[in-house]
């Protein structure tokens, strides 16, 4: 059942990539960042947070947090270093008020930007080998 | 305008040459997160393919010394008048004490049992403070307990004698590197402000390089 709506908690979204060696699955990041939560902030800074991983694809994603502990969110994130051995560092795009917000105004632009780019540079090759021919 | 809005440095960097483009890699991952320069600790400057740096990214040398505390005065006054950056890091008292008391030294990081007595020769030679937020993201429980405590007590005696700061992450590789807000985030760990932890990254830095040009004489003299 949801909660009435007086009593509904603020949450803010943060957008996220991660850079690592090879690719992390969405569970083994999840743990890892519930693991970081708890030993930075103990079991209660745990319950404050209130943090959710809400998507994942390998690269970006969003992730839940409450809205007055996005510093202490930023923290547990920036102190995951290894995954199974794999070293990892993520990087915050931005915090939004909504799921939507997070991913239009940070990880679609980033996508959009690069699919742009590897379509500029397929012209490019097309271009040459019409050259070249 | 954002507190996030300047050119930000990481000064104590010591690159594991992994593959040939690894400084390559570097240079563009820190060049993503944010960063305008970074200084090399651990090999020599001209030694490096800078080939493929992007334009408006800076590479700056930096010399960790550690020795006895009866040489370090010596080797301070060695590199003294290099353009590299100087840094001693901070393991006992006996160090900490020889580091601050031979002016020309520029980083003392994460000093070890700081009191206000070094605090006050650190001012006296105008040498940053170091806090170093790579032992945060790589060490767990008591370990990082005492980190966290001893730049505590550091951050408390930098504000009390106005000393000035400067943040490091340490990294070894490009997955080290943290963006300058998390490295904010980290620093307000142990109760660095924002304002304050932004002012480590990228006011602290150019002033320890306006003092490495060659237009600076002493304190509050340079050429024009």
């Amino acid at each position: 059942m949801s909660s009435l709506p007086t009593l509904r908690e603020k949450k803010r979204y943060i957008a996220f990539e991660v850079t690592s060696e090879k690719t992390i699955t969405r569970s083994e990041l999840s743990r890892e960042i519930m693991d970081s939560i708890c030993s930075l902030f103990g079991d209660t800074g745990g319950s404050e947070i209130n943090a959710g991983l809400l998507s994942y694809d390998g690269r970006y994603g969003i992730i839940r947090c409450a809205k007055e502990k996005t510093m202490e969110t930023r923290a547990a994130l920036a102190c995951i270093t290894k995954i199974r051995g794999i070293r990892v560092s993520i990087l915050v795009l931005g915090i939004s008020g909504t799921i939507k917000g997070a991913m239009e105004k940070f990880i679609q632009k980033l996508l959009n930007k690069e699919s742009r780019k590897r379509e500029e540079s397929r012209e490019l090759t097309n271009m040459n080998s019409i050259l070249a021919e | 305008m954002s507190l996030f809005d300047t050119r930000f440095y990481d000064f104590d960097v010591h690159l594991v040459s992994e593959s040939p483009d690894s400084i390559t890699r570097f240079a563009l991952q820190a060049k993503r997160y944010g960063y305008s320069g970074i200084a090399i600790a651990n090999s020599k400057i001209d030694e490096l393919d800078m080939g493929n740096i992007p334009e408006d990214f800076s590479i700056y040398g930096a010399v960790e010394i550690s020795s006895k505390p009866s040489r370090l005065r010596d080797e301070i006054k060695k590199y003294r008048g290099s353009k590299d950056i100087l840094i001693v890091k901070g393991e006992n008292e006996e160090i900490n004490r020889a580091a601050v008391e031979t002016a020309g030294l520029d980083i003392l990081l994460q000093p070890v049992r700081f009191n206000h007595i070094i605090a006050r020769m650190a001012g006296d030679n105008s040498i940053v403070i170091g806090f170093n937020t790579g032992s945060i993201i790589h060490m767990r429980g008591e370990a990082r307990i005492r980190e966290l405590r001893i730049m505590r007590t550091n951050l408390k005696y930098a504000r009390k004698y106005d000393l000035k700061m400067i943040l490091t992450g340490s990294p070894y590789s490009h997955y080290d590197l943290r963006s300058p807000r998390e490295m904010a985030a980290l620093a307000s760990l142990f109760g660095m402000t924002e304002k304050e932890a932004a002012e480590a990254m990228s006011a602290v830095p150019l002033w320890i390089l306006g003092r490495k040009s060659p237009e600076y004489i002493q304190e509050g003299i340079e050429i024009v």
